[in-house]
């Protein structure tokens, strides 16, 4: 049974240009049936088991009235909470106001995950994103008044980019002191504004750099690099991410969502008028043990820890140095084989595709 | 059968100059087939041959003529297009009594035609000259006329014109094919002598031989005996295709037909080989048997080194309906076990090719095709060299032959130049330039046929914007100053990208393969070096730069199906490529040693 819920809110105030979630312009006449549709889905799908980690994402959960804000949290009332839970909610930068941030924390919100992306002022209007500096430092510190598990979400590799640019933006957000930081490189998605515009991607070797610069600079401030694109200070870890790259089961609810249940993982619909009529689910695949496994190592090599040969056995009964031929990659040092776990050294992390590419179909069991 | 009214031909064309068309309007008009069952050219019948618009195995069909109310057999045999299977052509021919020479209204005389014609009246078949395809707007039929007239000789009433596709002058000449064309000659009371123009392989009849009885009578239930091959075997079946299949008793001299006798074997039987009867065997076989030689040759790899014997089994089956086609194992240390394959030449090689990957699923590596070189030794023995790395250390050697060709290229004049540029970057030796008309040449260059076997004729057509046609003919070794190179990758020596190169254009090429080979693998793991050396001298250096990112930066709950399917897909494209030591190659890099510009 799932321990883990993701709920997901589409709608936004603006939309960023390299944006291809599942989003939409903030229109109060959806927002009515919209939450309507999200209520029945949960009664529906949910059978009352306890719940460990919760997410809001969107979209921006922040851009709902303080109305519409109530009456989603009255619909998360169903589900059960356990006394520890991580419950995280996405908030936009701009939506920041301190009756909301009162509203999430008396309904239990205890993790605010925060959108700057950059500040640096030449990217803004190529990212339709605007963030202020001074704006900035003091809507984190009203988050603060209320929070103190706050992720802040960057990226990095805009076309044009420096190393000197990015060390701004990571003197910026490090100063700011969140406990988490997850920093992306700009991926131009098809769909999107920048894919459109035919927007051509920094230079690879430029990139490779960044990216190596950055898990150093975060490292010396004591970040630990938990995931490829994710730093935490100690203990302070995305619980609810971790389900994910543990490769463990979750409800996800809402339009675009998508579940993991049992052995059986779907995908809602995108259509908002399908949603409403409660036609949610539009894909889903029964997972076989072979595909499990192999998701296990596309997913738990993405951490840095990668994947624990004990827990392996407990979920499969199998021997993970049995069930795939992975001498060849440790000899070459593509893989690291510990006494406890299998994981890809830190400087083949961004080249982690053609190493967890042996993994898939790679099942030899 | 009265050998009166039989009438055997078969039809000359360039590829595209309309022949199936044609043979689908005969058959139509004959009764045949209805239009209706007559689904676009019928005769060929592989899908290859229908998506290619060429014909590679041959068909034969009898017809039913009614000419002054008197009924009579046309027998159309097919004949493949092209300069590979040239000998099978003249085997057809040799089957016949008349041929139909069919030119475009539009395009003229092409180098295939020509050559096909100079074979057919070596056999002193009775040629009907035909202008196609007089329905085009761009028709230019009194130029073509005269091109007939003044090439080959022929007088303007003797020309037939005809549209294939409206069925114009179709009834004209068949009409013309009963009043030119010879009665076959031959005597039933001789022992038998019947020629195997083509055989396919049947999986319920085993192999099925097309015949031309020349002289005596073929019946149900006699012991053949195979003159070349010796092999015996009892008749099954004995039939004609009308294009249906109507059983015979018996084939008597000048019939054409087809026999089955539980032959399992391909290799019992040979096109050229003479048929006759084992309790009454004719005193001599008909002339002209030819074993088929082997002009091309590669090396065939399984991707999945696992599928050898299943790649074996696929070439088993294609031989059998192919007996043209040659392999034997070959090992090599970068791409483990696969075969050596013969073609009759490139287009013999790609259909084999193709067939292998699309009927059996087998993905495969071929290595760049080499030609057979003689190597001739200090000691004075001579031995042939059909793969580059079997070449005699260059102490043991005191020469080496390549085999050379001779072109004959059709083209409008202002192509001269740049044509006369391209053979000269392949070795050439201008021979001559023949003027067909003002504006159209006929130009002869000796080239070694090593120079042809890669990208010559696509070169050739891009060149010409595909003006000009080509063919050519064998005309024997010459010694020529060749040598060696080795490509390394990581420092080693990569068996299966060795070639064969002239000693003059040894770094200019050198140079080139190692950065065509750059540009076509795939960036990989680690830093890969290129080198191209002749003994151990290096000759060519390049780097392929190690791979900086292929990463998900992002996999959340949403993403993993959909990421997946994107690994998935990753996962396909490095299926396509052979691990060869620590580095991956796709197909492409095993052609790029004959690349010549590094473009």
């Amino acid at each position: 049974m799932p321990s883990s819920v993701y709920i997901h809110i589409p709608f936004c105030k603006s939309i960023c240009s390299y944006c291809d979630f599942c989003k939409m312009f903030y229109y109060k006449p959806f927002v009515d049936k919209y939450l309507l549709a999200l209520n029945k889905e949960i009664k529906e799908k949910y059978i009352g088991n306890i719940i460990k980690t919760l997410y809001i994402g969107g979209g921006s959960p922040s851009s709902l009235s303080i109305d519409e804000l109530k009456q989603l949290f009255e619909i998360l009332r169903t589900i059960k909470i356990s006394r520890d839970c991580e419950i995280t909610i996405e908030v936009n930068i701009n939506d920041i106001e301190e009756e909301k941030l009162k509203l999430f924390h008396k309904f239990g919100v205890n993790r605010v995950s925060i959108g700057i992306e950059t500040v640096n002022q030449k990217f803004f209007s190529f990212l339709n994103r605007y963030n202020k500096k001074d704006e900035i430092i003091k809507k984190i510190g009203l988050v603060k008044k209320y929070f103190n598990n706050i992720n802040i979400d960057m990226m990095y590799a805009f076309p044009s980019e420096t190393l000197d640019e990015l060390k701004n933006d990571l003197d910026f957000v490090t100063k700011l002191e969140p406990s988490h930081i997850s920093i992306y490189s700009l991926i131009i998605e098809e769909h999107t504004k920048l894919f459109i515009d035919k927007t051509l991607p920094l230079d690879e070797e430029e990139e490779e750099k960044m990216y190596y610069y950055i898990i150093k600079y975060l490292s010396e401030k004591g970040y630990n690099h938990y995931e490829i694109s994710n730093f935490s200070l100690d203990g302070k870890e995305s619980q609810h991410n971790l389900v994910y790259w543990n490769n463990l089961p979750y409800y996800g609810f809402g339009l675009g969502a998508s579940g993991y249940i049992d052995d059986f993982r779907y995908s809602n619909t995108k259509s908002l008028n399908k949603y409403i009529d409660g036609k949610y689910i539009k894909d889903s695949e029964i997972v076989s043990k072979k595909i499990m496994m192999e998701n296990e190592m596309m997913l738990g090599l993405r951490k840095t820890k990668g994947v624990n040969k004990k827990e392996f056995y407990k979920k499969y009964s199998l021997n993970l140095l049995d069930t795939f031929d992975i001498m060849d990659l440790i000899n070459k040092k593509l893989l690291i084989d510990d006494k406890d776990n299998i994981y890809i050294p830190s400087n083949r992390l961004y080249v982690s595709n053609s190493i967890i590419v042996n993994f898939i179909g790679g099942c030899l069991k | 059968m009265d050998k009166s009214h039989i009438r055997n031909f078969s039809i000359i064309a360039h590829i595209d100059h309309g022949k199936s068309t044609l043979a689908d309007r005969i058959l139509e008009q004959t009764h045949a087939v209805s239009s209706r069952e007559a689904k676009a050219q019928l005769l060929d019948s592989m899908d290859l041959e229908r998506e290619r618009g060429i014909t590679i195995k041959l068909n034969t069909a009898s017809l039913k003529y009614i000419y002054n109310n008197e009924e009579y057999t046309l027998n159309l045999i097919d004949t493949p297009g092209h300069v590979d299977f040239s000998y099978e052509v003249s085997r057809s021919l040799a089957s016949c009594e008349g041929a139909l020479l069919l030119v475009d209204a539009s395009q003229g005389i092409e180098a295939q035609t020509l050559a096909n014609l100079y074979l057919a009246l070596d056999n002193n078949l009775t040629i009907i000259p035909v202008i196609n395809k007089i329905d085009l707007p761009s028709a230019d039929i009194p130029k073509v006329k005269k091109e007939l007239m003044d090439l080959i000789g022929f007088d303007e009433d003797e020309i037939i014109l005809t549209s294939a596709k409206t069925g114009e002058g179709i009834k004209e000449l068949l009409d013309r094919i009963v009043e030119k064309i010879p009665e076959p000659k031959g005597d039933n009371n001789l022992p038998l002598q019947a020629l195997i123009f083509d055989s396919i392989f049947d999986s319920y009849r085993g192999v099925v031989i097309s015949v031309r009885v020349f002289n005596g009578t073929l019946k149900l239930h006699d012991t053949i005996k195979m003159m070349e091959t010796k092999a015996e075997y009892e008749v099954i079946d004995l039939y004609v295709n009308t294009p249906k299949e109507v059983k015979k008793e018996s084939l008597t001299s000048g019939e054409v037909g087809f026999i089955s006798a539980s032959i399992k074997s391909l290799g019992d039987v040979k096109v050229g080989d003479t048929i006759t009867l084992a309790n009454n065997p004719a005193k001599s076989p008909l002339p002209g048997y030819k074993a088929m030689k082997s002009m091309v040759f590669c090396g065939l790899f399984p991707i999945e080194s696992s599928r050898f014997e299943d790649l074996r089994e696929a070439l088993s089956k294609l031989q059998l309906n192919d007996a043209s086609l040659v392999f034997e194992p070959e090992t090599s240390t970068a791409l483990g076990f696969g075969f050596r394959c013969g073609f009759l030449g490139l287009l013999h090689m790609d259909i084999i090719k193709e067939r292998v990957t699309r009927e059996f699923g087998i993905e495969l590596i071929t290595t760049a095709p080499s030609v057979v070189y003689e190597a001739v030794l200090t000691n004075g023995d001579i031995i042939l060299v059909d793969a580059p790395n079997k070449m005699p250390d260059k102490t043991l050697l005191k020469e080496i032959r390549e085999p050379y060709i001779r072109t004959s290229i059709f083209t409008p004049s202002e192509y001269i130049g740049p044509i006369m540029e391209l053979c000269q970057n392949k070795r050439g030796n201008y021979i001559s330039i023949s003027y067909i008309d003002p504006t159209r040449v006929n130009i002869h260059y000796e080239l070694p046929l090593s120079e042809i076997v890669y990208d010559f004729f696509d070169k050739l057509k891009s060149f010409t914007k595909g003006y000009a046609s080509f063919d050519y003919e064998m005309i024997g070794y010459k010694a020529s100053d060749l040598v060696k190179m080795d490509i390394l990758l990581n420092g080693e020596v990569i068996d299966a990208l060795s070639v064969i190169v002239h000693k003059d254009f040894a770094y200019t090429r050198g140079r080139s393969v190692v950065e065509s080979l750059r540009k076509s693998i795939p960036r990989q793991l680690f830093e890969v070096p290129i080198q191209a050396s002749l003994g151990n001298h290096v000759i060519a250096r390049e780097t392929i730069k190690a791979l900086r990112k292929d990463v998900l930066a992002k996999c959340y709950g949403g993403d993993i199906t959909r990421k997946r399917k994107l690994l998935e897909k990753q996962k396909e494209g490095k299926k396509r490529m052979k691990q060869v030591g620590s580095v991956e190659l796709p197909q492409e890099a095993f052609m790029s040693v004959l690349s010549m510009d590094g473009e």
